[in-house]
């Protein structure tokens, strides 16, 4: 099987052709605003290696979006001329499969003062990609490989990663500026009312280990606490807990009914606790997270909370806490 | 030997659009607008444009084919908007096009959207492409153009000095919450409105304008006066507001057209572009050409606003005409203007 090779996520435009392993062309240019301009004699090139090509693998970032689409655009109408398959995956593990380190974190440029990062451990990534100011993944200590060292997605390795997860839209991470917060969703703090939705909203989140009704209603009533709920169409969809906790404030909990997810609910909810928590003029904000939980991880990372330890065994046996730290400045 | 089968995609703005021509005859128009998207903002989000064409252009792709009932393998040339437009969204369609031209081996014209407008005028007709004046109206451009030869010869008479047409049209339908875009809202609301109501001020028609701006257009000294007269004007009736503002626009529009095709000596007048959809711009145009013995000539109200058809139309009188098709890894030019009409 011939596989036909293209990233333009960084400001590298590269193209490979690659048979089962084995390199049959591969070019790159570099010029971060040229790659509508480079990639198709690039694949001219490839092409004229080998006429024949069974399938298109594309990078889908995260990276710039006009470049990126470039990419993507080209190698969605390629397949579709060919009539062939396409298949996407994320540009950053591409970097990543070079590393052999245990612990690693990968940066690409993202313009405006910005980097897309993911993490990886042990080979694997932990989480969707993010994008945050450099200073943030600095503050992990980690290595971190990437474009600032000169390391770029090798399109000779998309080979392989299209066997491991794909993508079929671009990973995208940064949204338009011109997005509007969660429309027609209100906040609010949370009353006793609410707490019969706010319960089966908990069961849906966490089938393995709820809080009670009456962990509810003890917290909603005890002191220092902050509750907020997302509401739409009278209905709520999510909640946010709180506690003020010496010179800290503790998330207690953070959770969106599951049809509601990856629509901004969660982020909004989490900035306004960033908010009030700097009203109460705590130096750092803790939460524990669940261990491969990749939705809230990618998040908490964006706003500037950063891992400090395992806790083992902490929700049940076998399943394990993060505990994460922001510091307040 | 049959004529070349074309197609052409258009994404310089908000519509993903394909089109599919043989020679003269149009078999395929499909459009997909993310419109809906940017309507709470008031226009056009280029990021939200450029997302939305990469997720249509398959399906775009696929229903045009299937439309035309034709397979991308039978394609003789592809042609691609490759400006005036928005950089993200028209690199969208240049890389798809690009990707179609190297995987099926076939030439790809990168053409000039606003020539394109033009170009589709010679669409399901047999006229013969001879020169005329051409006035291109729509949410990003408004000008008067001499078309000599519509695929090398293309001159600017004038053009607007500020706001396009469209664009007038969507601020004034904003004021009057009458929905985006704005053309639409304000014609169906002019209907029942009297145009000679309020007089509001044609731009650049002043004899003293004559000599350096006959053919340019001014909207902004109009909006204001829009805007002030509903400050100032508790009670205004809207219909009536609406039917001003649209004729003292049309009126420009129509009177410099038609003066441009005197000056020149051009007895043909192609009007084009989404604002050739306003109603009372179409009535006004047919009074008045015939009563200065005009020929003219609007095209059919889907092929006005943004569409493929017309790419492929222009793609298909290049390659009618024996052009050199584009150098793959032509650039998109967002500012392209119409000495660009073939990358």
């Amino acid at each position: 099987m011939i596989t036909l090779a293209i990233d333009t996520s960084t400001s590298r435009t590269s193209v490979a052709l690659t048979q089962d392993g084995a390199v049959l062309f591969r070019a790159h240019h570099d010029d971060a605003l040229a790659h509508g301009e480079v990639l198709p004699d690039l694949i001219q090139q490839a092409v004229k290696t080998s006429h024949r090509i069974d399938q298109v693998v594309v990078g889908m970032g995260p990276g710039p979006f006009t470049g990126l689409r470039v990419g993507i655009a080209f190698a969605q109408s390629f397949a579709l001329a060919r009539q062939i398959p396409w298949r996407g995956i994320c540009s950053l593990d591409a970097i990543a499969m070079g590393i052999s380190e245990k612990e690693f974190m990968v940066t690409t440029d993202a313009r405006r003062k910005e980097v897309f990062a993911a993490h990886y451990v042990d080979g694997k990534r932990r989480a969707l990609p993010i994008v945050c100011a450099p200073s943030q993944i600095e503050s992990m200590k980690l290595p971190i490989h990437g474009e600032y060292s000169h390391e770029f997605p090798d399109a000779t390795k998309l080979e392989l990663l299209a066997q491991g997860e794909t993508y079929t839209e671009p990973i995208y991470v940064r949204r338009p500026d011109a997005y509007p917060a969660p429309v027609g969703v209100k906040f609010r703090p949370m009353n006793a009312m609410d707490l019969v939705s706010v319960f089966a909203i908990e069961k849906a989140a966490y089938k393995e280990d709820p809080w009670s009704m009456a962990q509810f209603k003890e917290e909603l009533a005890g002191k220092n606490r902050w509750y907020l709920v997302a509401e739409y169409e009278g209905q709520v969809i999510g909640y946010v807990g709180a506690l003020t906790n010496g010179d800290a404030v503790d998330v207690l909990t953070l959770t969106i009914s599951p049809d509601h997810r990856r629509k901004g609910i969660g982020r909004e909810m989490l900035r306004r606790l960033i908010d009030w928590s700097r009203n109460k003029k705590v130096s750092a904000i803790m939460l524990e997270m669940r261990v491969g939980n990749t939705e809230a991880y990618p998040l908490y990372l964006a706003n500037g909370f950063v891992p400090l330890q395992e806790r083992k065994n902490y929700y049940a046996p076998g399943v394990h806490a993060t505990v994460m730290r922001k510091e307040l400045t | 030997m049959t004529e070349p089968l074309v197609l052409g995609i258009e994404t310089s703005c908000d519509e993903t659009a394909v089109g599919i021509v043989r020679g003269r005859t149009l078999l395929a128009n499909v459009i997909s607008s993310s419109v809906a998207e940017h309507a709470r903002f008031g226009g056009v989000v280029p990021e939200i444009a450029s997302r939305a064409h990469l997720e249509a252009m398959p399906h775009v792709l696929e229903q045009a084919l299937s439309e035309a009932n034709v397979s991308l393998k039978d394609i003789d040339a592809f042609a691609v908007t490759a400006g005036p437009g928005l950089i993200g969204a028209l690199l969208v369609g240049v890389s798809s096009a690009s990707a179609l031209s190297v995987a099926l081996d076939k030439p790809i014209y990168g053409v000039n959207h606003l020539s394109a407008h033009i170009a589709v005028d010679a669409l399901n007709s047999t006229h013969l492409l001879k020169p005329t004046i051409a006035l291109l109206v729509s949410g990003g451009h408004s000008s008067i153009l001499q078309v000599n030869d519509i695929s090398s010869d293309v001159k600017v008479m004038g053009s607007t000095m500020d706001d396009a047409a469209g664009e007038a049209f969507d601020k004034i339908a904003r004021l009057l919450e009458l929905g985006f875009p704005g053309g639409p809202g304000i014609d169906r609301e002019a209907q029942s409105g009297n145009e000679s109501a309020i007089d509001f001020p044609r731009g650049l028609t002043h004899p003293n304008d004559q000599a350096a701006h006959a053919y340019d257009f001014s909207f902004s000294g109009l909006k204001t006066a829009v805007s002030r007269y509903l400050q100032q004007t508790p009670h205004f009736v809207r219909a009536d507001v609406a039917a001003s503002f649209q004729e003292s626009v049309v009126d420009v529009l129509v009177t410099k057209a038609i003066a441009a095709c005197k000056t020149s000596g051009i007895d043909s007048l192609v009007i084009a572009g989404g604002v050739a959809a306003n109603s009372r711009l179409r009535e006004m145009a047919e009074e008045r050409t015939a009563k200065a013995g005009i020929e003219l000539r609007i095209p059919a109200m889907g092929l006005c606003t943004d569409n493929g058809a017309m790419v492929a139309a222009l793609g298909s009188i290049a390659v009618g005409s024996g052009k050199a098709p584009s150098q793959l890894g032509f650039a998109a030019n967002s500012a392209a203007g119409l000495d660009q009409v073939i990358f």
